[in-house]
C-alpha cells in the first residue's frame, strides 16, 4: 500500500504562522486593479460582455456535468440500489465507530441505540461516542448507556480542548485499536446493514475511504426539511453516484463513512485548521494515491435543518470550508500524479462548486445592469443565463426523485428550490468575501430538533427499574 | 498444437499490454459523452432544422386565436413569419417572430431531457407531451399579450412585454413544462416508496426494500391512490380478456411480489417453492429478489433446489439465467446435503458430546424428532455413538479446529450449532459469519459475558457491582486467612469439580494454594446447594429459571434432585444472569441458607448466594425438560429464527430424578455392537384392562 506524505495539511503551515485568521486580500485587491485597467484600457461595455461570456462559458461547464451525472445515475443507480451484496457477512475487519457530540442531548439516545443494533459481529467492533465538554445532559445520558453496554466506551473532553469536530474525532482515534473507523454524526441513526456494506470495499487494498448515502428522516416537520430531503436524493443518488460511475472520485462526506485507520495515522488525523474536515480528508487520500469509494446502499438517516437561519449558518460553514479547500489544494491535485486528466479537470470542478453561486450572483449583477444598458453583449448569446442556472440541477433533482421513488406530489416542492438557490448565492458569496477577507470563523456547531431521534428512545437496560421477577413454577401442579 | 496456441495467446497479451484498453470507468464517461453529443445535437439540428416552419406555425396559430376573437383586422398573420400590427394610432408596425420567441427551444430541450435523464418510463411519453403542449400555450400566451400591448398600448409596450416580461415568462414557463414532465412521469403514492417528506409508505420488508428509500415512521392512513385508475379501467373495460392476461403476465414476472417478504421462513420457502414450480419465468423477479435479499438458508435451500430442478425449462429471460448461475453457486458451495427420513427434517450440530450436558442435548433433540451431528475431540465420547452423524475435531484450543469444523459443517451442512462447552464460545465466536454462510446458525454469548463467567475473579466482581449475593473471592492464602474458614479453594477457571479442595484448618491454606492451579479462595457456605437451569431471551429477558436441589452429586454432576420453587432464588438467577450480560442457556449455582422455609411458602425471601455460572445448558438438563421447561427446543427455535419472539417456559415444582448408568457398546472400527442388557421390542398394550392396572 502506498503510503501518503505525512506533511499532509497544505492550509495548516499559513494558519499557523499567522495567529490570527488566513486572508487573501492582496488577491482580492489584485482582481480589482485588474478590473479597473481593463476597464480604463477598453471600456466598461467590452469588459462587462467579455465577464459574461467567460461565465456562460463556466455555467455551460457545470450544465454539462450536472446533465452527465444525471445520465449516469438515470442509467445505472436503480439497479445498483438493488443489487445484491457479495461476501458482507465474511469480510469483518475490525471497526471502531466513532462519533462526536456536542450538547447533543435531543438525539443522542436514538444514536446510540441504532449503533449498538448495528449488525457487525461485536468483537469486532467498538463504539466511541465523545462528549465534545457538552454543557446539557449529553455525557450523563452517555454515560447511562455506557454502564448498560460494555461495547460503547464513552470519551469526555474538557471544555477548551479545541479542535472542533477534527479534536474530538482524532482523540477517540488515539483511544482505538481497529482497521476501519467508521464516523456519524450525533443525529444520525444508521441501518442495522451499514457496517457491513460500507466496509465490503475495503477488500481493495487501494482503497482508503468509503462514503454511504444520507437521508433526511425529520423531511415531515417542516417544508425546508423536505426540500433539503429531495436535495440529499439528487446529492447523494445522482450527483455522488455520477461522480463515483463517471471519475471514480466521490467525496468522503464526514458522516455515515469509513476510512482505513493505517491511513488516518499516516495522514495525521483529521484536520482541526479546517471547518469540512471531509472534504480535506477526502483531498489527502487522493493525493496519497488512494481511493474513495460511495456505496449507495449504506443508509443512515439523519436530521435536516428546520429554519432558514440554519440553513444559513450550516451552507455557510459548507461554503466557507470548501472554498478554503480549493485555495488550499488545487495546486497539489493538479500536480498529482495519481490522477488521470480527466480527474483532474473534475476535482477542478468539484472544488469550484462552492464558488459557483458567487459567479451565478455577479451573472444576475450583470443581467441587471443590462437592464438599465450597462455592459455589452455577451459573445454567447445562445444560452440564456438563467436557464442554465436552474436546468443542470433541476435534472438532478427529477433523476433523484425518480430513483427515489418519492410520489408524484412532491414534484412541486421543486419550486421551492428557486428562493434556496438565491440563498445559496448569497450564502457562498458571504463565505467568498469573509474567507478572502480573512475573518475569523470557528467550527459552528448545527442546532438539533430531535423530534424524530428515534422511533421510541430505549432507556439502557441498566438504568431501567428491575422489574420484579417472579418464579417460572406452576403453582399447585406440584409433581 | 499446444505450443502453436500458447505462442498465439502470448503474442495477442503482448498486444494488448502495449496497447492499453479502456477501463470501465472511461467507457461509462465515453457512454455518457455520447449522449450529450446526442442531446445536443438533436437541439442543435431540431432548431435549424425546424425554426423556419415554427415561426410559421406559432405566428399562423397565434393570428386564428386572434381572428376567433376577432381581433384579426387590427393584427395581421399575412406576413407568414411576422404579425403586422396595427398601434393605437393606426400606424402599422411590423413585429417579427424572431427564432427566440418560438417555443421551438423549450420544446427541443424538454425531449432531449426526456430521453437521456428521464428515459425508459412508459409515463415520459405522456409527461412530455403534456409539457410540450404546456409550453406551447403558454407561449402563445405571451404572443398575444404583447400584441395587444402594441395594439392598444404602444409599439414600445409591445417591445418591453415581449423582451423582458416575455423572457421572465419564457424562462417561468418552461420550468412549469419541466416540473410537468417530472410530475407525471414520477410514480403515483400507489407505486411510490416514499412519500414527499421522506416516510417509507410502500409496507416493504425491511429485509427485502431498496435500502434508504424511506425512513420507516409511522404513516396516518395508507397512501391514497388516484380516483380513477386508468390501467385498470382499460384491463377491465376495453381490452380483450387475452390481451389483458397476456400483458398481466409480463408485468408478472418483473414485478417482485413483497408479500412473501413479510412471511416466517418456513412459509417463504413454500411460498418460494409454489412460485417457482409455475416456472421460472413466471414470477422471476420475485425468486431472484430471495436469491439477492434472503439469509435464511431455508428459504435458500428451497429456491435452489427448485432451480435445479427446473433445469429443462427454456430460458425465457436473463434473469433466468442469473437465477440459474445462483443457484449452481449455493449448490457447489455446499454439495452434500442428506435427505433426512422422518422426523423434524432438521439436522442439529452439538458439540461436547461427551460431556452430560451434550448427550442430554443430544437425547432431548433426538426425543423432539430432530437429526444430530455430534462432535467432540474425544473419539469415545458417549455422544458419538448415540445414533446420527458423529465427527472427531480437535479440541477448541488446538490449531485446526476451526478448518475441522468448518469442512464438518459444509459436509452435513446442520441448521444449527448448540455449543455445551463454554470454553468453545471464544472459538467459535469468530466463525459465526462462516457457519452462517454455510447455512449453519448460532446464538452464541458476547464474548465479554462468557469471558466474565468463566473467570471467577472477574465474576465475583461483576457480581459486586451489581449488587448480587456471591461469597467473597480472593486471591492468595493470607487473605483467605483473614476471612475466615473454612474455605472452599478452586482454580479461577476450572469445569465441574475439578481441582476444588475443601480446607477446614488456615495452615492448610498455603498447601491448597500451591496445588490448585490459579487458586482462588472463598468462604464455604453453608445452607443447602441448587443449581437454576435458565433460559436468556436475545434481548435479556429471562424466559424461565428452573431451580433444583442437588440432593446428591458424583463428580459435580447431579444424579438425583428435586426442582423447586422460589421467587427469591428466581429473582436472584436473574439478578446474576443480568450483571454477566449472558443470553442464551446457563445454569447458575449456589445456595440456600434457609431452605426450610420454601417448603411452605415459595415466595418467602430466603437467603440466596450465587457461587458460579455456567454458560451454557447444565448436566442435569433431562430433570428440567422433565418438569415441563422445553429449554433446548426453544434455545434451537431462537437459533433458527433470530427475530422470533421466545415463549416464557414454566415448570413443575417438585419433579424428582434418580439417575442411572447406562451403556452403549461399539467394536474398534466404531461400529455399533447391540446392547446384551436391553429389553425386548416393548409390545404394545393390548387391552384396556392392562392399562389400568399399570396406570395408578
Amino acid at each position: 500500500m502506498t503510503r501518503a506524505p505525512s506533511s499532509s495539511f497544505p492550509g495548516r503551515r499559513r494558519a499557523a504562522r499567522a495567529a490570527r485568521a488566513e486572508h487573501h486580500r492582496p488577491a482580492l485587491a489584485a482582481y480589482a486593479v485588474l478590473f479597473a485597467a481593463a476597464v480604463a484600457l477598453f471600456g466598461i461595455d467590452p469588459v462587462l460582455g467579455a465577464i459574461a461570456t467567460v461565465l456562460n462559458v463556466v455555467f455551460l461547464l457545470f450544465f454539462f456535468r450536472h446533465l452527465a451525472f444525471a445520465i449516469s445515475a438515470a442509467r445505472w443507480a436503480e439497479r445498483d440500489l438493488a443489487a445484491p451484496t457479495v461476501g458482507a457477512e465474511s469480510f469483518t475487519p475490525t471497526i471502531a465507530v466513532l462519533v462526536a457530540c456536542k450538547d447533543e442531548e435531543l438525539v443522542v439516545d436514538g444514536m446510540v441505540a441504532a449503533l449498538l443494533a448495528l449488525d457487525y459481529p461485536h468483537e469486532a467492533m467498538t463504539v466511541v461516542v465523545v462528549d465534545d465538554a457538552s454543557t446539557d445532559g449529553t455525557g450523563a445520558r452517555l454515560d447511562a448507556w455506557a454502564a448498560a453496554s460494555p461495547r460503547l466506551r464513552v470519551l469526555h473532553r474538557a471544555p477548551g480542548a479545541g479542535g472542533g469536530k477534527s479534536g474530538a474525532l482524532n482523540d477517540a482515534l488515539a483511544m482505538v485499536d481497529a482497521d476501519v473507523a467508521v464516523i456519524f454524526d450525533a443525529d444520525h441513526q444508521p441501518e442495522r446493514s451499514v457496517l457491513r456494506r460500507l466496509v465490503r470495499h475495503f477488500r481493495d487494498p487501494n482503497v482508503g475511504a468509503v462514503m454511504g448515502r444520507c437521508v433526511v428522516r425529520n423531511g415531515v416537520e417542516s417544508s425546508l426539511a423536505s426540500t433539503i430531503f429531495i436535495d440529499y436524493l439528487s446529492g447523494y443518488l445522482v450527483n455522488e453516484y455520477g461522480r463515483q460511475a463517471l471519475f471514480e472520485l466521490p467525496a468522503y462526506g464526514g458522516a455515515n463513512c469509513a476510512v482505513r485507520t493505517d491511513l488516518l495515522h499516516s495522514l495525521g488525523g483529521w484536520n482541526p485548521h479546517t471547518v469540512t474536515e471531509d472534504t480535506d480528508l477526502t483531498l489527502r487520500v487522493l493525493l496519497g494515491g488512494h481511493r474513495v469509494r460511495y456505496d449507495p446502499t449504506a443508509v443512515d438517516f439523519e436530521e435536516a435543518v428546520l429554519s432558514s437561519r440554519r440553513f444559513w449558518k450550516q451552507r455557510y460553514r459548507w461554503a466557507r470550508g470548501h472554498q478554503k479547500c480549493l485555495r488550499d489544494y488545487w495546486r497539489p491535485m493538479l500536480a498529482s500524479p495519481h490522477l488521470t486528466l480527466a480527474q483532474k479537470a473534475e476535482t477542478m470542478l468539484f472544488l469550484w462548486v462552492y464558488h459557483v453561486p458567487v459567479l451565478c450572483g455577479l451573472g444576475l449583477l450583470l443581467i441587471s445592469l443590462r437592464a438599465f444598458g450597462i455592459g455589452g453583449t455577451s459573445g454567447i448569446t445562445l444560452l440564456p443565463l438563467s436557464a442554465l442556472l436552474f436546468a443542470g440541477p433541476f435534472c438532478e433533482l427529477a433523476v433523484g426523485l425518480l430513483l427515489g421513488r418519492v410520489e408524484r406530489r412532491a414534484a412541486w416542492m421543486l419550486v421551492g428550490f428557486i428562493p434556496a438557490f438565491g440563498m445559496s448565492i448569497l450564502t457562498a458569496t458571504a463565505a467568498y468575501l469573509d474567507g478572502m477577507w480573512g475573518r475569523r470563523y470557528s467550527w459552528s456547531k448545527t442546532a438539533r430538533s430531535g423530534a424524530t431521534s428515534a422511533p421510541a428512545a430505549p432507556v439502557p437496560a441498566a438504568a431501567a427499574p428491575a422489574t420484579a421477577t417472579v418464579s417460572f413454577a406452576r403453582r399447585g401442579v406440584a409433581a | 498444437m499446444h505450443r502453436r496456441l500458447d505462442r498465439r495467446l502470448d503474442r495477442t497479451l503482448a498486444r494488448a499490454a502495449g496497447r492499453p484498453a479502456p477501463g470501465g470507468t472511461t467507457v461509462r464517461r465515453h457512454l455518457v459523452l455520447l449522449e450529450i453529443a446526442f442531446a445536443v445535437a438533436w437541439c442543435a439540428g431540431g432548431f435549424a432544422l425546424l425554426i423556419e416552419w415554427a415561426r410559421r406555425f406559432e405566428v399562423a396559430l397565434a393570428t386564428g386565436v386572434l381572428d376567433a376573437f376577432g381581433l384579426g383586422g387590427q393584427i395581421s398573420g399575412v406576413l407568414g413569419d411576422a404579425f403586422l400590427v396595427f398601434g393605437p394610432d393606426g400606424s402599422p408596425v411590423v413585429a417579427e417572430m424572431s427564432a427566440s420567441c418560438s417555443a421551438l427551444t423549450s420544446v427541443l430541450a424538454l425531449s432531449a431531457l426526456a430521453v437521456v435523464a428521464l428515459r425508459r418510463r412508459a409515463q415520459v411519453v405522456v409527461g412530455l407531451a403534456a409539457a410540450c403542449a404546456f409550453v406551447l400555450f403558454a407561449n402563445q400566451l405571451r404572443l398575444i399579450l404583447s400584441l395587444l400591448a402594441g395594439r392598444y398600448l404602444a409599439v414600445d409596450a409591445l417591445v418591453f412585454f415581449h423582451d423582458w416580461v416575455g423572457a421572465l415568462l419564457n424562462f417561468a414557463y418552461t420550468l412549469i413544462g419541466l416540473l410537468i414532465m417530472i410530475g407525471l412521469t414520477m410514480h403515483d403514492a400507489q407505486q411510490a416508496e416514499q412519500d414527499r417528506t421522506g416516510r417509507h409508505t410502500a409496507n416493504r420488508p425491511d429485509a427485502w426494500a431498496r435500502p434508504g428509500l424511506g425512513y420507516r415512521a409511522p404513516v396516518a392512513g395508507a397512501p391514497q391512490g388516484p380516483p380513477v385508475r386508468v390501467a385498470a379501467w382499460l384491463h377491465r373495460n376495453v381490452l380483450p380478456a387475452p390481451v389483458s392476461r397476456w400483458l398481466n403476465a409480463r408485468r408478472e414476472a418483473r414485478r417482485v411480489d413483497y408479500r412473501v417478504g413479510h412471511q416466517t421462513a418456513g412459509r417463504r420457502a413454500a411460498a418460494v417453492r409454489e412460485l417457482a414450480g409455475r416456472g421460472l419465468g413466471v414470477h422471476t423477479a420475485t425468486l431472484l429478489a430471495v436469491a439477492t435479499h434472503e439469509t435464511d438458508p431455508i428459504v435458500l435451500d428451497a429456491l435452489a433446489d427448485a432451480v435445479a430442478a427446473r433445469q429443462w425449462e427454456p430460458v425465457s429471460a436473463r434473469d433466468v439465467v442469473a437465477l440459474r448461475l445462483w443457484a449452481r453457486a449455493w449448490l457447489m458451495r455446499a454439495p452434500v446435503r442428506r435427505d433426512l427420513p422422518g422426523g423434524s427434517g432438521r439436522l442439529v450440530a452439538v458439540t461436547g458430546a461427551g460431556g452430560p450436558a451434550g448427550v442430554a442435548v443430544i437425547r432431548a433433540l433426538q426425543a423432539a424428532g430432530d437429526h444430530v451431528v455430534a462432535l467432540d475431540a474425544n473419539p469415545d465420547a458417549v455422544g458419538l455413538r448415540l445414533g446420527g452423524i458423529a465427527v472427531v475435531l480437535p479440541r477448541a484450543d488446538a490449531p485446526g479446529y476451526a478448518e475441522a469444523l468448518l469442512a464438518a459443517v459444509a459436509e452435513h451442512r446442520p441448521a444449527a450449532l448448540v455449543c455445551t462447552v463454554a470454553e468453545e464460545y471464544a472459538a467459535l465466536t469468530p466463525l459465526a459469519g462462516r457457519l452462517a454462510e454455510l447455512g449453519c446458525r448460532t446464538w452464541l454469548p458476547s464474548p465479554a459475558a462468557a469471558e466474565t463467567c468463566l473467570d471467577k475473579a472477574a465474576f465475583a466482581a461483576a457480581l459486586h457491582a451489581a449488587g448480587v449475593p456471591h461469597p467473597a473471592t480472593v486471591r492468595t492464602a493470607r487473605e483467605a486467612a483473614l476471612l475466615g474458614g473454612p474455605w472452599v479453594v478452586k482454580p479461577a477457571r476450572g469445569r465441574g469439580s475439578r481441582d476444588v479442595v475443601m480446607v477446614d484448618h488456615s495452615a492448610d491454606l498455603d498447601h491448597a494454594f500451591a496445588a490448585v492451579p490459579g487458586a482462588i479462595a472463598q468462604p464455604r457456605l453453608t445452607g443447602l446447594e441448587f443449581t437454576a437451569d435458565a433460559l436468556v431471551g436475545r434481548d435479556g429477558t429471562l424466559l424461565t429459571c428452573v431451580p433444583r436441589w442437588r440432593d446428591e452429586t458424583r463428580g459435580g454432576i447431579s444424579t438425583r434432585g428435586t426442582t423447586f420453587d422460589s421467587a427469591a432464588v428466581t429473582a436472584v438467577v436473574a439478578a446474576t444472569l443480568r450483571a454477566v450480560g449472558h443470553t442464551g442457556p446457563a445454569n447458575v449455582q449456589g445456595f440456600v441458607a434457609d431452605p426450610e422455609r420454601l417448603a411452605a411458602d415459595p415466595e418467602a425471601p430466603v437467603r440466596v448466594t450465587v457461587v458460579e455460572v455456567n454458560p451454557r445448558f447444565s448436566g442435569g438438563l433431562p430433570l428440567t425438560l422433565a418438569s415441563g421447561a422445553d429449554v433446548v427446543g426453544t434455545y434451537v427455535d431462537g437459533i433458527l429464527d433470530p427475530a422470533a419472539e421466545l415463549p416464557r417456559l414454566t415448570f413443575r415444582p417438585g419433579t424428582r430424578m434418580a439417575r442411572y448408568f447406562s451403556e452403549v457398546y461399539y467394536a474398534a472400527d466404531g461400529a455399533a455392537l447391540p446392547d446384551p442388557l436391553a429389553a425386548a421390542p416393548a409390545v404394545a398394550p393390548q387391552s384396556p384392562a392392562i392399562l389400568e392396572e399399570v396406570a395408578p
